[in-house]
């Protein structure tokens, strides 16, 4: 993994009402860096696909367990909706707010809560990643403007 | 090769079927299909059917409804575009000699049946990226695909509403249809906000509901003497699962794909399509169906569906019974596209409802979240 300063890791156990992430398989390597503030993605040495969510497979070139990468956690975004009706349990105070998919810098893209005022956001509004400890065993990705 | 006819189709019970389950809906619509075409279950050589809260559909339907030594069992789930893609696997069969009547059936109780919270999505790896989001799906995914749209083209939520408001002016014929009162582009604009650019009336509605569509041999038919509703091109793709993320250009779905492929095989281009069923679970969808099926260039879905274009009357005649937005959706709506298609080849109706003169249908299924396209072309044999 490449060296980038860790994202700050904010504790929200006690408040978050929302799902958690199960972490199992693949996805185990990449909840356990979310608690150290790492975003991680896997790149596959042998064809340089780049993929998120993490798969026992690569998508390019179907090499088994392509390796992780540390993410610089910046990008920005790609498309994105404000929720007035929420989506999950432990949603309904939240309302309205973004969620956005986020093109990564690395090329992957992926869903995540935005912390910011939902109407400011745009398509292409650079984002970097902080990370809210939701469990024991994960730290869900949030992004917030850059 | 010789082409499936479409010998018979049937809603069951629309709106609330509180004392009915998926199957009961499924196999109420099959019956009344089979009757449209003049067959009995007897006669059923085989059953498809996706969506029914079941893992083995066509062998609960079989059961159900008690088919003897069914040939054909299809049950391939790519969502509301399953029924448009069993035509082609039908049709195969069919020319293969493997069956003469197959019945393309779809039954639900999205509305007032229990588990309609219920959701595979758990068992996916992917759900612990997706759900901590709060995403409100599907129209929250739909809602960023059209967002995206916007940015890229200039789309206006004012472009949405015009097909919401275009094809309420369809459902206003309907008796069928859950809402029929007329609606304005500003009715559209101030409806309660749901997932942005959504409102409320840019998303299909809940109903309980099921469909059937019958399928004949060329021979068969001939022999029932039904009007000949031929299947003259079917094309089906994917371009993800459910992950609005993992979609690879918002603003473009398998329909890009399936359409020239299905109007190839039926040797017609869009200009030929007389009266277009276009799978609308949202006003975004409908939208980037026609770009991508090619009734306008890329990017130009807003302004061609601006002055009614698709409305009674207008140039492309879409969603004819009401669509999801109006009429009713039980979850899987691609088997009611197919449905008004034949209806409409067949000159089932009478005024401004009738297309005059239809012999070309489109019926585009979409399923998951904009995931997988099927197109077929309906022909009316002369």
């Amino acid at each position: 993994m490449s060296g980038s300063e860790p994202a700050p890791v904010e504790d929200r156990r006690d408040s978050w009402e929302g799902p958690v992430p199960i972490p199992s398989g693949a996805n185990e390597t990449f909840w356990e860096a979310t608690l150290e503030g790492e975003l991680l993605y896997q790149r596959c040495e042998e064809c340089g696909t780049s993929q998120l969510y993490p798969r026992a497979v690569c998508t390019g070139c179907g090499t088994t367990d392509p390796p992780f990468e540390t993410s610089e956690g910046v990008g920005t975004v790609y498309s994105y909706t404000v929720c007035h009706v929420p989506g999950e349990p432990g949603f309904s105070d939240r309302t309205p707010y973004a969620v956005a998919a986020v093109a990564l810098e690395e090329g992957p893209r992926l869903l995540a809560l935005l912390d910011c005022d939902p109407e400011a956001v745009e398509v292409g509004m650079p984002l970097e990643v902080t990370f809210w400890q939701v469990s024991e065993e994960a730290a869900i990705p949030v992004f917030v403007p850059r | 090769m010789a082409e499936p006819i479409v010998a018979g189709v049937a809603e069951s019970d629309l709106g609330e079927t509180p004392d009915r389950n998926w199957l009961d809906n499924a196999g109420i619509a099959t019956v009344r299909a089979l009757e449209d075409a003049g067959l009995a279950l007897e006669d059923v050589d085989g059953v498809a059917v996706a969506g029914g809260n079941d893992y083995m559909p066509a062998l609960v339907l079989s059961e159900y409804l008690d088919l003897e030594e069914p040939s054909v069992l299809e049950g391939t789930e790519i969502g509301g575009s399953s029924f448009e893609s069993f035509c082609g696997h039908i049709g195969d069969a069919m020319a293969r000699g493997r069956a003469d009547v197959v019945v393309i059936a779809y039954g639900s109780t999205r509305k007032t049946g229990p588990g309609r919270d219920q959701s595979l999505e758990i068992t996916h790896p992917v759900d612990g990226f997706v759900r901590p989001t709060g995403l409100f799906r599907p129209p929250g995914a739909y809602a960023m695909a059209a967002q995206r749209h916007m940015h890229e083209y200039g789309t206006t939520e004012e472009q949405l509403a015009e097909i919401a408001v275009s094809t309420r002016e369809w459902a206003s014929m309907n008796p069928k249809a859950a809402h029929q009162d007329s609606i304005s582009v500003d009715d559209v604009l101030e409806s309660r906000q749901i997932a942005e650019p959504f409102n409320l009336l840019d998303c299909c509605l809940v109903s309980d509901g099921g469909g059937a569509v019958v399928l004949a041999s060329e021979e068969k038919a001939r022999e029932l003497g039904v009007p000949e509703i031929a299947v003259s091109g079917v094309a089906s793709t994917s371009t993800h699962r459910q992950d609005i993320s993992e979609m690879p250009d918002m603003t473009t779905t398998g329909a890009a794909v399936t359409g020239p492929k299905a109007f190839e095989q039926a040797g017609i281009t869009p200009d030929d399509v007389d009266v277009a069923q276009l799978y609308d679970s949202f006003t975004y969808t409908a939208l980037v169906t026609l770009e991508d099926l090619g009734f306008c260039e890329k990017g130009e879905g807003g302004s061609f569906v601006e002055g009614g274009t698709t409305a009674p009357g207008g140039e492309l005649p879409m969603n004819t019974q009401g669509g999801g937005l109006s009429y009713c959706h039980p979850g899987h709506f691609g088997v009611f596209v197919l449905i008004e298609a034949v209806r409409q080849l067949r000159g089932d109706y009478t005024g401004d409802r009738q297309v005059d003169g239809a012999e070309v249908a489109v019926a585009h299924g979409t399923g998951g979240i904009l995931s997988s396209s099927s197109t077929v072309v309906l022909r009316r044999e002369a």
